[in-house]
């Protein structure tokens, strides 16, 4: 069983048949609770991919421990505690072509929390831009 | 010659300021917010009873010109793996015929819901008085014109290349007899299209997009792969790369409302009906076309909505919005027992009506029953002995005369039709949340299944009015409507919908007309 409390089949998702029932139907879990993770999947494409392996998984992952990747056949799925944020220009140097955040829009398939851009960033956070504080401007 | 002094003036400035000679897409988008748009005349079809503010965004600052590369880019990536790669692989034909089926009711019933979205955002448009959230909303109209082409090509590719295309090609003709369409233009349609403004914007951006999609088009390009389908999560990935714009939309509408004393009165009732109008459709639906319509199963899908719906959705969306006023919908309890039961129940029913769909349904076999009842502890006693009987009796067999819908009527499990969400409902059978109600109003009667639809129904019984498919055939023979309701092949006796996929011993309207099965309207009956 996987302790990354991020992971795709983490906590009550690993569990089977009565297990899972049991839970599921349990009375503390008939509302919603708060969360502090975001989700970011990303379509697979040679540049996905590589940003995956080069960065996602190297500083990102260092930056962020709770960060966690997972392979969903046609795409990545990401979660991770607070913030995930890519750089495009640093990916662009790393592709070795121009790359800007729209560039990477392209395979940005879906995501939970609060995802904008700024200059050359992609950043999706589990703040409430436009209400705890103002969306950053460039 | 002398140069006048203007441009000996201008001259020396571009001297000491060299005019750029391009411009980052994010600086142009910032000089941008000096123009704004004319609000004076702005009118909408459905005004708001909220008060939105003018000064929200628009979260990726798009500008026309980066919008367009951008989604140029998308289509030519899209269209050549479909139509240079995927076509030599022969894509089409390797893609599990129960999985190949399921994308006939998938593909079809989205292409619906976007051609919809266009009317919702640009009536979110006409009601938004932000410039950046209209920005917003304005590439939304045209994500989804995009989005509505890309559904209508998945049904051509297929109809094209797949083996079976009779459902993939003209699926909507069928709409009047389908037991499943009207349920699915209560959500696409009316929950996106008709009423408050900021309420179809919960209804499609908050809850329909923000949540839904994430099963409806990420979650299903697993199970499709999973199934040998290679063409939809090629298309499904690249929609839905524009569905998190259209969720920021929805996101800035719930902030532009949020400072807003009044908002506080109706926000929380509308998310509720909101989220129970989504989930009463899609949590059964898709729960059916990823189990039943599948060979090859991913997960229970009660698992994928405790991901997707309730954990993700649920504790990043509406859980962060807490501190604002936002609830955690009093509805989610008896939507989490629809998560566990309700496909179920759906799957009973749709394979009951299969003559009147668009698509070929396959009974569970050994090995799916087996799935079943070890991530759905109970399932084999409740349905699994059903199909087990059907089977004998010769269900898949066109020469038995036997249908599941004459067996559901003569052992008294009589289908109802939820007025409010259109989704039958078999009261003797049935382990979703709810119970049968019935109601009566300008001299007709209603069937309802749940509190919140109930609810919904008791405060605006005029919105509720669709006349459901019992009503409108009582007395009718099933072969007769059938050929009426354009539920055959194109040599005009083989039904589209077949209850095998076999490809062989294929039902006409001769075999379901000696089976002498006649609607008849159960609140016609109700005492």
């Amino acid at each position: 069983m996987t302790t990354n409390k991020n992971a795709y089949n983490a906590g009550i998702m690993a569990k089977e048949g009565k297990a899972f029932h049991e839970e599921f139907f349990a009375e503390e879990n008939q509302v919603v609770k708060e969360s502090e993770a975001v989700v970011l999947v990303l379509m697979k494409s040679d540049e996905i991919d590589a940003i995956i392996d080069e960065m996602i998984l190297k500083d990102g992952k260092a930056e962020n421990p709770s960060l966690t990747v997972e392979d969903k056949a046609g795409y990545w799925w990401i979660k991770a505690d607070g913030k995930i944020e890519v750089d495009t220009h640093e990916a662009g140097e790393m592709l070795g072509k121009s790359f800007t955040v729209y560039d990477f829009l392209v395979n940005v398939s879906s995501t939970i929390g609060r995802a904008y851009t700024i200059g050359d960033k992609f950043i999706i956070t589990s703040e409430l831009m436009g209400l705890d504080r103002k969306l950053t401007d460039i | 010659m002398a140069i006048s002094s203007a441009t000996k003036a201008a001259t020396d400035a571009l001297s000491a300021n060299r005019a750029p000679t391009s411009v980052g897409a994010q600086e142009v988008h910032k000089w941008m917010q000096e123009f704004n748009w004319d609000f004076k005349g702005n009118s909408t079809k459905y005004p708001t009873k909220y008060k939105m503010a003018n000064d929200t965004k628009e979260q990726f600052k798009l500008i026309a010109k980066e919008y367009a590369r951008m989604e140029s880019v998308k289509d030519e990536r899209q269209f050549g793996t479909l139509l240079d790669g995927l076509t030599r692989l022969d894509a089409g034909n390797r893609v599990h015929p129960r999985w190949g089926e399921a994308m006939k009711v998938v593909s079809n019933f989205l292409e619906s819901g976007e051609y919809n979205a266009i009317a919702a955002s640009a009536m979110l448009w006409d009601s938004a008085t932000a410039a950046e959230q209209k920005n917003g909303y304005l590439a939304q109209v045209l994500d989804e014109i995009r989005h509505t082409n890309q559904c209508g090509f998945v049904n051509y590719y297929f109809s094209k290349h797949y083996h079976d295309p009779a459902g993939h090609n003209d699926a909507r003709r069928t709409r009047t007899i389908g037991p499943l369409w009207k349920g699915m233009k209560r959500v696409f349609a009316d929950g996106f299209i008709s009423g408050d403004a900021v309420e179809c914007s919960i209804n499609l951006q908050l809850v329909g997009e923000a949540c839904f999609t994430n099963p409806l088009i990420v979650a299903v390009t697993e199970w499709a792969s999973a199934n040998g389908d290679e063409v939809t999560p090629t298309v499904f990935l690249s929609i839905e790369t524009d569905e998190l714009r259209h969720m920021a939309n929805g996101y800035q509408t719930v902030v532009s409302i949020a400072n807003d004393p009044n908002a506080q009165k109706y926000l929380n009732a509308d998310l509720n009906n909101a989220f129970w109008t989504q989930q009463k459709y899609f949590t059964p639906a898709l729960g059916f076309l990823f189990e039943y319509g599948s060979k090859f199963k991913v997960e229970p899908w009660v698992k994928t909505w405790n991901r997707w719906v309730y954990e993700d959705w649920g504790g990043i969306w509406i859980g962060r919005l807490g501190k604002y006023g936002v609830k955690s919908p009093p509805s989610l309890r008896d939507a989490k027992q629809d998560a566990y039961w309700a496909h179920h129940d759906l799957a009973l029913i749709a394979y009951a009506t299969w003559p009147l769909g668009f698509f070929r349904l396959s009974l569970p076999d050994a090995e799916d029953m087996a799935w079943f009842e070890a991530n759905y502890p109970g399932w084999y006693d409740h349905y699994g002995k059903i199909y087990e009987e059907w089977k004998a009796l010769g269900c898949e067999d066109p020469k038995s005369g036997f249908l599941p819908l004459q067996w559901l009527a003569e052992k008294g499990h009589t289908v109802y039709i939820d007025r409010v969400s259109q989704v039958p409902f078999c009261p003797t059978l049935s382990k979703s949340a709810g119970s049968l109600r019935i109601h009566e109003y300008n001299g007709k009667k209603h069937a309802l299944t749940d509190d919140w639809g109930e609810r919904m129904w008791l405060s605006e019984p005029e919105r509720y009015e669709s006349q459901n498919i019992f009503e409108q055939y009582a007395g009718r023979e099933l072969s007769d409507v059938i050929i009426e309701g354009l539920g055959v092949r194109s040599d005009g006796k083989t039904l589209i919908a077949q209850p095998h996929v076999d490809g062989k011993n294929l039902w006409t309207v001769d075999d379901i007309k000696r089976a002498n099965c006649v609607f008849s309207d159960p609140l016609a009956n109700f005492k």
